[in-house]
């Protein structure tokens, strides 16, 4: 008669035998505790079994061939020397992808003032594969106001190609206003996977 | 004065969180992102989670560049991105126990035998006992590091995994049948 912690007890040691940690003893107390409980020895199996389920993942992983790349054609664009700048530039960008995928989705995103520069820096630099879904048409996105109140609206033609960037919203600043607008003008809006 | 020598600071600070993201980027992507896509069962929320986990060390790293990132933190917060998101998911869509087990909703190409039925059973497993099953079985650490990722003992993590290979077995043998 095996009383339910023996069966928890079996639990963890399958479960040891399961991720190649088992010892000697730990088996054997294993094998003692199928010997007498008929439950553990159908719903968990001996050993081989054990061993023989756990090949699935195993081979389920070894079959993978996704490689996703998190980095985008973005990255490998040459430093820019106004790094500040250019990261307020980059800020406005992200907050346009943001912005654009938050009104594809009914979950909320983050507000694109909680990005700094830097971050949308290291945002673009670890690449952003997110991207605004279209539908062969030309249209007109608004963005809301970045870090530095720079607004700007972007047009994308079909194939995703910046057409045209005017500030809506300047920051005082013209010089800053028009990196904004260069940066947007220069990025890459990829389609999004499986849609033209 | 201060302020210029204040910025020249911050500029290294970011500089080296950049370059240490960078390296971890390239390093742990393929093998982070495949993680996640088991857990979540979609490869474009997959990306995004992932993406999301290499931004919180970036922020961090450049909080205190000196900052020790491993392998373990990035599972800690892939997991822990990947459980919130299930949840999230599961309010959504006012699912009310299991996570979706619909398989055609399965965005993970891979449609071998041995992977739609890890696939199935995962949906079918609470997350905690995908991510123990998915730490040791399939991205090789001990279930004292799976533990420590996920912050419970290695007891618990061999009780889990045992639970979720009983399911996985299940599943493997309705596919025989």
């Amino acid at each position: 008669m095996t009383s339910r912690s023996d069966c928890t007890t079996a639990e963890r040691l399958a479960g040891a035998i399961a991720v190649g940690e088992a010892s000697e003893s730990e088996r054997d107390a294993y094998r003692g505790h199928l010997a007498g409980c008929q439950r553990c020895l159908h719903d968990l199996g001996g050993e081989r079994e054990i061993e023989r389920v756990i090949g699935a993942v195993t081979r389920a992983r070894n079959e993978e061939r996704w490689e996703p790349d998190l980095r985008s054609q973005l990255a490998r664009r040459p430093r820019p020397r106004h790094a500040w700048m250019w990261g307020a530039a980059l800020a406005a960008v992200i907050a346009l992808i943001v912005g654009v995928r938050g009104a594809e989705k009914p979950v909320p995103v983050a507000p694109a003032h909680a990005i700094s520069a830097q971050e949308a820096r290291s945002l673009v630099a670890l690449g952003t594969q997110i991207a605004p879904h279209r539908e062969g048409r030309a249209e007109s996105l608004a963005v809301g106001a970045t870090t530095l109140s720079t607004a700007f609206e972007l047009s994308l033609d079909e194939r995703g190609i910046p057409v045209r960037c005017t500030i809506t919203k300047s920051s005082g600043v013209a010089d800053l206003d028009q990196s904004v607008c260069r940066a947007a003008m220069h990025a890459h809006y990829s389609p999004k996977r499986g849609q033209p | 004065m201060n302020r210029n020598v204040e910025v020249c600071h911050r500029a290294d600070a970011i500089a080296v969180a950049q370059a240490r993201v960078e390296s971890l980027v390239l390093e742990y992507q393929t093998k982070l992102a495949r993680y996640v896509r088991r857990m979540v069962g979609d490869a474009e929320a997959a990306l995004d989670l992932t993406q999301e986990v290499f931004l919180s060390a970036y922020r961090m790293l450049q909080a205190d560049p000196s900052r020790e990132l491993n392998a373990g933190w990035l599972y800690r917060a892939a997991t822990n991105a990947a459980i919130s998101f299930l949840r999230r998911r599961k309010i959504l869509r006012m699912v009310p126990l299991d996570r979706e087990i619909d398989r055609s909703t399965w965005r993970v190409d891979e449609r071998s035998a041995a992977s739609v039925d890890l696939q199935a059973a995962l949906a079918r497993l609470a997350p905690e006992q995908s991510a123990s099953l998915l730490l040791t079985s399939y991205a090789g650490y001990s279930s004292s590091e799976a533990a420590a990722i996920l912050g419970t003992t290695s007891d618990a993590v061999r009780q889990r995994v045992c639970r979720a290979m009983r399911v996985l077995r299940s599943i493997m043998k309705e596919d025989m049948e």
